[in-house]
């Protein structure tokens, strides 16, 4: 059999017509999908465990009010390991995948920054949990940060530890990574503004075994209260028992880290007393409490921040592409950025330009064990 | 003044966990010349142990350490069988890159069969410490230290005045030669990574109440521990207990003293200085290739 030009070229045509119906049925298939990066093994795997069952709750709660589109969503997941090679490696292997029409990132900011270049060139829509004030500043215009940034933290903060509590001498304790120095920063400037130089500020590396050295520096340094920045659960365990240990019982008003469920199961009662600023609390609004109820019924124990962003974010994210009406990355994004006046269950959403979702904190209380709120303060956006 | 008390207790503290670490590493080398890479997970296994013994069972403490600890016998066992016995034949590479692959095992499963939430375990006293004028004690911390002692004085008799402990000294430095004199090879090497992994155990439980259980609590000691190996001399029992108190002490100092953020770079400098200028270690021995 000889092949004519005509029919060569009749195939050729054929084929590319096939493959592109199969590739668009590909991408426009039963489900819609969300890539979502969370750590499932390393240090912070037990944060990653909270924003799954987040995500699915938001996830269940969507399909039954109907999906988006009409479909079902579905969460495709990827273990960051806990390092940021590991996150940048999980981002690329979701990026990948074609028919994935937006991402939910880490809570981590380092993190985020990590994969920043990489969300850049793919172009698509990544919710995500950082509180470091610069990474919506960074011209990414994919970024949306479904946490309020530390600038709002240290404005809390400060304004909590020195007018509420009436504290002037500062000792500023925090992690050496991008959250933790961010952190402090914003929370040096915070204070300036009220006209009061911390006594101390003392960074520390990520998974130290030993906190003395930081503890004595506090005694040493005479201050009346401690604003904190940590990372990582077990760290501020290991610090809040030395501090008690070696009998420094000053104020302590601490970043989200303060609040949640690990850190206040490890270090018991050397965190009774203490204050942090939490974008998560129960008792802040009817939503907050609904959703609290629903984490319990389901996981059978309390929630806390890891996972009512990932809630949120999965919800929002919905709704814009419900309101869009198509999964097209820039669609989406005009969607989420006009997203206003969003009861979530960490407060009320008001998309600015830069991608910030919210713009204050609650302020809570470790009464006990029992993590109690106390108020809630917004900032214009 | 009260100030470096304070600070000279906790880095004897803490430079006797990475010295009992340390000597885990000292004696799998001198039997196998391998290290063992998953030395640290030996730790973090057995403070899990303990957690499914006295805290998830309720047994009584006692009962739960003896319980862990033979567990961690038998996990020895299996650890020679599984990790070393098969590549025994074979450079130290593959052996060392199979410590490594046992070591990510050994962790990935924990997480898998307990999950990643850190757990808290209590220490053996009620009391958290004793005040000693204007130096607090942890009780912990003064276990730890009790206990390093106790192991290096029962090291020093068993492998100076026992039998057995002297056939584990010749089967490390000449397996051929301990063969031909009738030692079972196979058996001492064995009984090696028995003990190295109970030692690894007891540092675990030891250092669980203060670190906490968590999944990485044994890579963040080992590493220390490692550097101390180094720093005292590979293969040496005694220069293991000195690295590992000099680590400690110079890290917390540094810590106070210089910079807090810079603390591990304390350690790993000291490594590369000994690398670099004495690789033998303090105790070790310099050791030339025969032509």
């Amino acid at each position: 059999m000889t092949l004519t030009r005509r029919q060569f070229g009749a195939g050729i045509a054929a084929g590319v017509a096939l493959e592109t119906i199969s590739t668009r049925s590909f991408a426009q298939g039963a489900t819609i999908k969300i890539g979502m990066v969370v750590p499932v093994t390393g240090p912070a795997a037990e944060s990653g465990k909270y924003a799954l069952n987040g995500a699915k709750l938001a996830q269940d709660a969507v399909n039954k009010a109907g999906g988006v589109l009409g479909k079902p969503i579905e969460l495709v997941v990827e273990d960051d390991l806990t390092t940021n090679p590991g996150a940048v490696l999980a981002f690329s292997k979701l990026a990948a995948q074609q028919d994935i029409v937006a991402f939910l990132g880490s809570i981590r900011s380092t993190q985020v920054h990590a994969m920043a270049p990489d969300i850049l060139k793919t172009a698509k829509p990544v919710m995500f949990g950082g509180t470091d004030v610069a990474l919506t500043k960074l011209g990414n215009p994919w970024l949306f940060r479904f946490r309020p940034n530390d600038s709002y933290s240290a404005k809390v903060i400060s304004a909590y530890g020195a007018e509420t509590l009436g504290k002037k001498k500062w000792a500023i304790i925090h992690s050496t990574d991008a959250f933790g120095s961010g952190g402090a920063k914003a929370l040096t400037a915070s204070l300036e503004a009220l006209k009061i130089t911390p006594v101390l500020d003392q960074g520390y590396p990520n998974q130290s075994q030993d906190f003395t050295p930081v503890v004595l520096a506090i005694k040493q340094s005479g201050a009346d209260i401690i604003g904190s920045y940590f990372t990582f659960e077990n760290d501020i365990a290991i610090f809040a028992r030395q501090l008690r240990q070696l009998g420094v019982n000053i104020a302590w008003v601490g970043s989200p880290s303060i609040t949640v469920a690990t850190a206040v199961k490890l270090a018991g009662p050397a965190l009774y007393g203490t204050y942090g600023v939490a974008d998560f609390a129960e008792e802040s609004s009817p939503e907050a409490k609904a959703y609290s109820k629903l984490y319990r019924d389901t996981y059978k124990v309390n929630p806390d921040n890891y996972s009512s962003w990932t809630y949120d974010a999965i919800t929002v994210l919905s709704m814009a592409m419900n309101t869009a009406k198509s999964t097209e990355p820039e669609k989406i994004r005009q969607a989420i950025i006009a997203t206003k006046n969003h009861k979530g269950v960490e407060g009320t959403y008001n998309f600015d330009a830069n991608g910030d979702g919210l713009h204050g904190y609650n302020i809570v209380r470790n009464e006990n064990g029992n993590i109690v709120f106390d108020k809630h303060i917004d900032f214009e956006s | 003044m009260d100030l470096v008390l304070q600070l000279l207790f906790t880095g004897i503290g803490i430079g006797a966990v990475y010295a009992l670490v340390a000597l885990g590493f000292v004696l799998i080398f001198r039997a196998t010349n391998v290290v063992n890479f998953a030395q640290g997970e030996f730790s973090m296994v057995a403070a899990f142990l303990m957690v499914v013994f006295a805290v998830d069972l309720g047994w009584p403490y006692w009962a739960a350490f003896l319980v862990s600890l033979a567990g961690m016998a038998i996990l020895g066992v299996i650890f020679n069988l599984g990790v070393y016995y098969p590549l025994r034949h074979r450079t130290y590479l593959p052996v060392i890159i199979s410590t490594i692959g046992a070591s990510i095992l050994m962790a990935n499963l924990t997480l898998a069969l307990y999950g990643p939430q850190p757990q808290v375990l209590q220490g053996w006293f009620e009391t958290q410490g004793i005040q000693l004028g204007p130096v607090f004690l942890d009780s912990q911390y003064l276990l730890i230290i009790a206990t390093t002692c106790v192991l290096v004085a029962f090291q020093y008799w068993f492998f100076e005045h026992t039998m057995l402990g002297k056939k584990l000294q010749a089967t490390s430095q000449d397996k051929e030669m301990a063969s031909l004199l009738g030692i079972p090879v196979v058996g001492m090497i064995m009984l090696t990574f028995v003990y190295s992994a109970i030692l690894g155990g007891i540092a675990g439980i030891l250092v669980a109440p203060i670190l906490f259980v968590s999944i990485q609590m044994g890579s963040t000691i080992a590493l220390k521990a490692f550097a101390a190996t180094i720093i005292g001399g590979f293969g040496d029992v005694a220069g293991a207990i000195i690295g590992g108190l000099a680590l400690g002490i110079i890290e917390t100092f540094g810590a106070a003293y210089v910079s807090v953020p810079y603390k591990d770079g304390f350690a790993f400098l000291m490594l590369v200085l000994f690398l670099a200028f004495r690789p033998q270690g303090i105790f070790g021995e310099r050791v030339a290739e025969k032509a």
